[in-house]
């Protein structure tokens, strides 16, 4: 049994015209058994920043904590916001000085530019190899699912509310075929002057 | 005794001074001049390089050097110290952009060396640095120009112009008077010599001065060509 | 010599392994409407990082009205199809008439179910016309579990096409939407459409697709081409 997927969990991000959306799964469970069906796997990293992390239940808190705690010291120290690129970087380095007893998570990161508001959305694997794309992102334990919706969902330039709609679909139909995510959703949008979660009604079984 | 315990040779004095600053200060008064001045669109840095004989070659040696694409800097006082600080300047820098695929900003560049200066104020068996820097930079996002100097203590300003080294105090009366917040860059080359040229001995050459710019192409030091294009505007 | 003989007898263990099996990859995939049956395959035949054929198209007409996918190891492809061609032949001496989708369907999963602790590593799905008239598809494990559905992906890109037809022919996670029925034209477009997207993220699904639209009046082929990287 992989520890990847001992507690479940499906993640995806999306970019679309002037906004990004990144929606995970709620479930928390313990191999085939669910424990809890509000766990938080998107965690707020700024006002238009956002990174879910899928993996490990444990390791998903903990590096939660560490990459908060390395953000506050970024932000007094430099006295700015961070770019969404950047803390891309600090995430990879964070997972890669756990190169040889590393933490079973692999993040997605969407978010806009401080200044720019460009979008960005990217993936990293366990050990923090970053892969940043212009279409969407996926991860978790059932990537196959997600790639399948989103490869025939996904269309270049999608408003808001076209983006919402998208990754709702995608995210709620790849996980009704995983058997450990699911259990509600929660989506969040993020656009430059308002970011939106939405807690979805979804399939509980 | 010597070879169990090291004891800090900064310890204060009992009047509350760190005497050993105000040496290395001494020195940094003592050392050949450097002006820096902030224009709108860049920033100079300009130094003395007077060497102790004919025989020796110019071009082996620098006093203003880059330390990242765009900042650079130079000094008054030891020239071994500022190559130690050079070198550690250019590694924090490069670790900065490791952690963060980003150019480290002017700021955190000069408080990270401040840094290192203040750690040689309070270590054992060390002492502190005898040189003042000057940094340049130029940040990428806002795109502004930055002029920073650093001292032995590990305290650090910003200005808008200032002189180093010998006759410093001449130095920053003359850019007070010649100082104005809408100086270009071109200009700003100018005034830096002219304020080198206030306590030059002896004839100024394109050999024995030496300058560096920074503004949104990067940071460069000028050639001797270069140089002596300005000091023929100059007359 | 006899050094040389001590050396071999003591050597560090060694274990040596083989396996009976292989995966070939390749993607089947079934879509019935009130009177059609789809069955639709990829034709690459890849085994690791290498492709075998780019033209082996993973569909078997079995009777008139009845087509079989298999994706899995090929060897046992093979055999199986060959074994099923027999049978379907012996039934049709014994009984004078082609088999039913239905008894195929039943037949095919005792016949799987016989090898249980030496299985043929073969996804089945069959597809057909019912004793109705109705389009039937019914989908199977390698050891003969099987049932009936509307519709099924199976084989290496399965799990990527599945949750998109459980959106768009089942409706699923969609409210307050009409649920028209299936027309052969839409079931077309959307087997098309599904393909281009396995082939985009599976490597072992490619090259070109094969459409077996099966009506009471027989089987029409369509290919399709997909990429072939």
């Amino acid at each position: 049994m992989s520890i990847m997927a001992y507690n479940g969990a499906a993640i995806v991000a999306m970019k679309g015209k002037e906004c990004v959306a990144i929606a995970s799964d709620r479930r928390f469970g313990i191999q085939a058994q669910t424990v809890g069906m509000d766990f938080q796997k998107i965690f707020e990293m700024g006002p238009h920043l956002y990174i879910g992390l899928p993996g490990l239940a444990t390791d998903v808190q903990t590096v939660a904590q560490r990459l908060k705690f390395r953000l506050n010291l970024y932000e007094l120290k430099e006295n700015r916001q961070i770019r969404p690129k950047t803390l891309m970087s600090v995430v990879a380095n964070l997972l890669y000085e756990r190169r040889f007893g590393p933490y079973f998570v692999e993040p997605v990161i969407a978010g806009l530019d401080n200044k720019t508001a460009e979008p960005y959305i990217a993936a990293l694997d366990l050990i923090g190899c970053p892969m940043a794309t212009d279409d969407f992102v996926v991860s978790g334990t059932c990537t196959e699912q997600l790639y399948g919706m989103c490869e025939s969902l996904w269309q270049p330039d999608m408003d808001a509310d076209a983006l919402f709609e998208c990754i709702s679909q995608s995210l709620m139909n790849a996980v009704d075929r995983d058997a450990v995510s699911g259990w509600g959703a929660v989506v969040t949008l993020i656009e430059k002057d308002k970011v939106t979660t939405r807690t979805l009604k979804a399939r509980m079984d | 005794m010597s070879e169990r315990y090291s004891f800090s040779l900064t310890t204060f004095s009992p009047s509350g001074k760190l005497v050993q600053i105000e040496y290395a200060l001494a020195a940094v008064g003592a050392g050949s001049p450097s002006v820096g001045i902030k224009a709108c669109n860049g920033v100079v840095l300009a130094t003395e390089k007077k060497h102790k004989s004919v025989l020796f070659d110019e071009n082996s040696i620098h006093k203003v050097d880059m330390v990242t694409k765009n900042i650079g800097m130079t000094y008054s006082g030891i020239g071994p110290d500022y190559r130690v600080l050079l070198r550690s300047a250019r590694k924090l820098a490069q670790q900065y952009y490791l952690m963060y695929e980003e150019q480290i900003p002017t700021a955190q560049l000069v408080q990270r060396v401040a840094n290192v200066m203040q750690e040689y104020t309070q270590q054992g068996g060390v002492r502190p640095f005898g040189v003042s820097l000057l940094m340049a930079g130029w940040d990428e996002d806002g795109g502004h120009p930055f002029l920073y100097q650093c001292d032995p203590s590990g305290a650090y300003f910003a200005w808008k112009a200032t002189a180093l080294g010998k006759n410093f105090v001449n130095g920053k009366t003359f850019l007070e008077k010649r100082y104005s917040d809408d100086l270009e860059l071109e200009d700003a080359v100018h005034t830096a010599i002219l304020t080198l040229k206030e306590s030059f001995e002896g004839q100024m050459t394109e050999h024995n001065i030496e300058i560096g710019i920074c503004n949104q192409d990067g940071f460069r030091r000028l050639s001797p060509a270069e140089v002596k294009d300005y000091l023929a505007s100059i007359v | 010599m006899s050094l040389q003989m001590e050396q071999h007898e003591y050597g560090t263990p060694m274990q040596r392994y083989w396996s009976p099996y292989a995966m070939n990859g390749g993607t089947g995939l079934a879509v019935s409407g009130a009177d059609f049956a789809i069955v639709a395959s990829d034709s690459r035949l890849s085994e690791g990082f290498s492709i075998h054929s780019r033209d082996a198209p993973k569909t078997y007409q079995l009777t008139d009205t009845t087509v079989l996918s298999c994706a899995g190891f090929h060897g046992d492809i093979l055999a199986l199809t060959k074994y099923l061609e027999a049978r379907l032949q012996m039934y049709e001496h014994e009984h004078n008439k082609k088999m039913s989708t239905s008894a195929i369907a039943a037949m095919l999963s005792t016949i799987l179910y016989y090898k249980r602790f030496f299985p043929y590593y073969v996804y089945n799905i069959i597809g057909g016309i019912d004793d109705e008239g109705k389009g039937c598809i019914y989908s199977f494990d390698p050891v003969g579990s099987y049932e009936r559905e509307t519709y099924r992906a199976g084989g290496s890109a399965g799990s990527i096409l599945q949750p998109l037809l459980d959106n768009q022919i089942g409706f699923k996670n969609q409210q307050g939407v009409v649920k028209t029925p299936l027309t052969l034209q839409k079931a077309v477009q959307l087997v098309k459409d599904v393909f281009i997207s396995a082939a985009e993220r599976d490597i072992y699904t490619g090259d070109s697709l094969v459409i077996r639209i099966i009506t009471k009046d027989g089987v029409k082929t369509e290919t399709f081409p997909l990429r072939r990287d």
